[in-house]
């Protein structure tokens, strides 16, 4: 008796546990979402952990051809990369200029957006100048175009005896211009201005618009002056938005490949990302891998430190309610010189550049404005006396293959990416499995940390070789649409999320009160409320796909040449014409396909432009 | 028509959070309309969730007629979408992407009803509910009480046994909400469904439901009639939750309180039966008063006090009255005979007295004193 007792005694606690653990498994299997979660995991790990992981071994193991140098064998461990980069003769070219080029790049380009972009946003938004609508569109225009289209326009203009090749307008016109202004850090500096205010324009001006006037209003009521109220109240709850704006922005100069490219060539203007082209372009993998894990290693920085300042700014939010109808300020006699300002900027950042490209690619001697110079052979005109590309570019096979290899890769790659978003939405709002859900969302958002170009080293290091089962990639259309996917990834999860998050539960689990199983309610419910947010999901992600560089430039071969690289291919020939055109193909592609969003989706797709 | 029951049912979010429902034993007998009402957080939505099956179990059993829907132990859980129920929403969750009639349609096709009887179906439920107008549009387009009603149709359309409500009518104005709740009370008796009702409004509660049973933080406070909620709160917080002005509240032995003496006084008799009282508490509208020599009945609870405020609410007034630092509400009918700042004298019959001990609960051996004419329930 007694010891039955005991028994039972002993049993109950672990046969609790044990009925406990089958009800928890039964929960967690009842419905694909959490085996559709998990293999989206193990998806993700691969196309987005392990490349890095890849990338970071391949800076602390011998490479391939460097045996003999090393004198040690291939996949042995070194720390001779890591001294090349940081401590050894050639690293001051290598690494320590460029970084210093990089930083004083992003910082000046920092300065000189804020101070564009925050005026502009002001008086978009508090103010009451003239054509605000219409500028509040058309300020934002840079953002969609390619930031090297503001290059290849600079180079037009400026480009001198430096560089051989077609001569610059001002060169054409009698005026030579210094190398300083031609090329280097200056031009750059001013582009990337140019390309990243739309920035500071969207993130401030909503902070701005966003605003409680009342806050203003009870400030004014005792007796601040319109200076004190801006001083004391605006701007420190303004602060987090333009943190943000200027982290967003270094973030995106770390990475950006284009422009210093293009420009800092001939004058031998380095920053990291260029310096991490040319070691990768030179086969130097194992120094690539340390200088894409530097870039990465920067990138998280400072994505950690946004972040930060994100959470700090939720502690701001000035919740708009009727109050927050925000007062336009007059600007009295300065409403006309406001918005002069307005229209220049517009013309500098978007009209100028554009015409340019487009009236270089139509004069045959820069700068002669002379009817008989104008010619549209650089377009359409056959059997012209160049060494290659004889026809003009509308002609030429190689733009059509090019254009096709950007529609079929861009494309494929944001439908997949898309869809992808959406499941990871549904997965993570749904599973009763936190820690999957909480994975998802981080492994997702990981490539946002990592500036393209290092991300595309990543794949290169990890898909050049055959591994396991997985054939070498490299030179296949596979490998770029793969890294595509992951790099869209954090945009699209995020859209997916939040779409999904926005949605809310209810609806489906209404339709599963009324009867339905989880495939029906996907497809009856879910996909098709959803439709939207899954448009903007594929069509945001190729638009920026569309006019991406750094990453196509690591991966893509002749064979698989987008219309990013093979522009580029033809700036590096000196194809300048023919490049510009296409360069306007991208730029008019990325603009259409922006405003074709904007009127299927009905949103300002600007604003969720991420990359 | 099943019966439902809960039986130790338990539910955590996991993490150190207290457990959104514990201990949770409730039968909800067939045909029953069955409120659960209490404050926001208090679990009443989680109960409906979890008997939908829409939230899985942390412990304990549910049963719906015969079966079996959800139990720990036996390690059965049977997903929502097969336990043919109706849920309405608060948010009322209609699907924006269909037409009215195909929200309603939705669950029919499911059932793979032949089209003409699902056409049938459909143009049946939208007359009952006076929706048959707005057949093809769609939910966006209609108005938040229209909405509700699409709600109400979407699942009245499949017949379930049992349908759920979650704070259907809370975000209706208050016309609307009088005129829906007619109209819930109807479709009981017309359809004869168990109902499940979870609202935070005494009100609805107390008007609709044949059953209500009151939660706080997760444990169930009492189940009863409407009559019993009101009339034999089982505890403190029932007596405070339920009633519109609040009941007031006396705590017993407060040497510097006169309500406190005055009650006191008025049950000194009883000491030894009454020994465990607690706190007293009276329903505003128990109370009397009486002016300088009008006379009060012998043996009630009385004591003075000043009228400090009157306030007409259109029928009715609520009167403030003030015992030295304290105050009681009362509310009357009849136009108050009574003046601001007047001294008067405040009556209540014995009956009228909800007693309660050290741990807020109801003492039994008051009301067999007190009320000695009522009938206990059992």
């Amino acid at each position: 008796m007694t010891l039955e007792q005991g028994a039972t005694g002993l049993d109950r606690p672990a046969r609790g546990r044990l009925h406990r653990l089958r009800y928890r498994l039964k929960i967690i299997l009842r419905e694909p979402t959490t085996i559709i979660g998990v293999l989206a995991a193990a998806l993700f790990a691969y196309l987005i952990i392990v490349p890095i992981l890849s990338l970071l071994v391949d800076a602390v193991q011998v490479q391939f051809g460097d045996e003999r140098r090393i004198k040690q064998d291939v996949g042995a461990f070194t720390s001779y990369y890591l001294e090349r980069v940081f401590s050894s003769r050639i690293s001051h070219d290598m690494f320590w200029e460029p970084l210093r080029n990089t930083l004083t790049v992003a910082f000046g380009a920092i300065v000189l957006s804020m101070l564009v972009g925050g005026t502009l946003a002001w008086l978009l938004s508090r103010s009451d100048m003239f054509g605000r609508r219409w500028f509040a569109t058309a300020l934002i225009v840079p953002y969609m175009l390619p930031a090297w289209t503001f290059a290849l326009a600079w180079t037009t203009l400026f480009k001198n005896r430096t560089v051989g090749g077609q001569s610059g307008w001002m060169e054409s016109l009698g005026f030579t211009p210094p190398d300083w202004l031609s090329y280097g850090q200056v031009p750059v500096i001013i582009i990337l201005a140019l390309h990243y205010s739309p920035f500071v324009i969207l993130l401030f001006g909503n902070a701005l618009r966003r605003f409680d006037s009342q806050l203003e209003d009870s400030a004014r009521i005792l007796g601040a002056s319109r200076l004190t109220v801006t001083r004391k109240i605006i701007l420190p709850l303004m602060r987090p938005a333009l943190m943000s704006a200027m982290v967003l922005i270094f973030a995106k100069c770390l990475g950006e490949f284009g422009v210093p490219y293009v420009l800092g060539l001939p004058v031998d203007f380095d920053v990291l990302a260029t310096s991490l082209y040319r070691n990768i372009a030179s086969r130097q993998s194992g120094v690539g891998a340390v200088l894409a894990g530097a870039i990465m290693l920067i990138g998280i920085i400072t994505i950690t430190i946004d972040a930060r300042l994100m959470k700090e700014a939720r502690r701001f939010v000035t919740v708009g309610s009727k109050g927050s109808m925000n007062r336009l300020s007059p600007l009295g006699l300065w409403r006309m010189p406001a918005t002069l300002f307005a229209a220049l900027m517009f013309l500098f950042s978007v009209g100028l550049p554009i015409a340019t490209l487009f009236l270089s690619t139509v004069m045959k001697v820069p700068a002669q404005f002379t009817f008989d110079n104008f010619t549209l052979d650089y377009w359409i005109g056959t059997d012209l006396k160049t060494v290659a590309l004889t026809t003009g570019i509308l002609l030429s096979p190689e733009l059509w293959n090019a254009a096709w290899n950007s529609l079929t890769i861009v494309g494929t790659a944001s439908i997949v990416s898309g869809l992808l978003g959406l499941l990871v939405g549904y997965v993570v709002a749904r599973t009763p499995v936190r820690p999957l859900a909480t994975f998802l969302r981080q492994v997702t958002f990981l490539p946002y940390l990592v500036p393209g170009i290092a991300f595309a080293t990543a794949y290169l290091s990890l898909f050049a070789v055959p591994r396991g089962p997985i054939p070498a990639l490299y030179g296949t259309t596979l490998i770029l649409v793969l890294a595509l996917i992951a790099d869209q990834m954090p945009y699209a999860s995020r859209a997916g999320i939040s779409a999904m998050m926005q949605l809310g539960k209810e609806p489906e689990e209404a339709a599963q009160v009324a009867g339905a199983g989880w495939l029906r309610r996907m497809m009856l419910i879910v996909v098709p409320i959803q439709k939207g947010s899954l448009t903007t999901g594929i069509l945001l992600p190729f638009i920026s796909g569309i006019k991406g560089l750094s990453l196509f430039v690591v991966l893509a071969v002749p064979s698989t040449d987008v219309l990013t690289t093979y522009s580029l291919r033809l700036v590096d020939y000196n194809y300048t014409q023919a490049a510009n055109a296409v360069v306007l193909i991208i730029a008019a592609l990325a603009y259409f396909g922006a405003l074709l969003g904007q009127k299927l989706t009905r949103t300002n797709l600007a604003e969720g432009l991420g990359s | 028509m099943p019966k439902i029951n809960l039986s130790g049912v338990e539910k955590n979010y996991g993490g150190n959070a207290a457990n959104a429902v514990a201990d949770l034993d409730l039968e909800i007998g067939d045909g029953e309309f069955m409120c659960l009402l209490g404050p926001s957080g208090c679990g009443k939505t989680t109960t409906l969730r979890m008997i939908a099956g829409l939230e899985n179990l942390s412990a304990g059993e549910i049963t719906v007629g015969p079966r079996v829907v959800d139990s720990i132990a036996q390690g059965v859980f049977v997903p929502p979408e097969k336990r043919q129920m109706g849920l309405v929403f608060q948010s009322y969750a209609l699907w924006p992407h269909l037409t009215i009639e195909r929200n309603i349609d939705f669950g029919l096709r499911l059932r793979n009803m032949p089209p003409s009887d699902r056409e049938a179906r459909v143009t049946s439920v939208m007359k009952t509910l006076g929706i048959e107008k707005y057949r093809a549009r769609y939910p966006s387009q209609l108005s938040g009480g229209q909405q509700q009603r699409v709600a109400l149709a979407r699942m009245l359309a499949v017949n379930p046994e049992v349908l759920l409500l979650d704070e259907p009518l809370s975000n209706l104005d208050a016309a609307l909400r009088l005129e829906m709740r007619a109209e819930l009370k109807r479709l009981h008796q017309e359809f004869k469904t168990t109902i499940v009702f979870v609202t935070h409004d005494q009100w609805e509660a107390m008007t609709l439901a044949t059953t209500i049973a009151v939660m706080s933080d997760g444990r169930l406070q009492q189940v009863g009639t409407p009559n019993d909620i009101y009339d034999r709160p089982a505890n403190l917080f029932v007596a405070r939750f339920v009633g519109n002005p609040p009941i007031n509240i006396v705590e017993l032995g407060q040497e510097n309180s006169v309500l406190s003496q005055n009650a006191n006084r008025f049950l000194s008799p009883h000491g030894g039966e009454l020994g465990a009282a607690s706190a007293i508490a009276l329903r505003p509208e128990a109370i009397r008063i009486a002016r300088q020599g009008d006379d009060v009945p012998a043996g009630v609870l009385s004591g003075g006090a000043q009228v400090t405020g009157i306030l007409p609410t259109g029928g009715s007034w609520i009167i403030e009255l003030t015992c030295g630092a304290e105050k009681l509400f009362l509310i009357t009918h009849q136009p108050p005979d009574a003046e601001v700042g007047e001294a008067i004298t405040y009556w209540a019959k014995p009956k009228a007295l909800h007693v309660f001990d050290a741990a807020g609960n109801r003492l039994d051996a008051a009301d067999r004193l007190l009320r000695p004419e009522r009938k206990l329930n059992s």
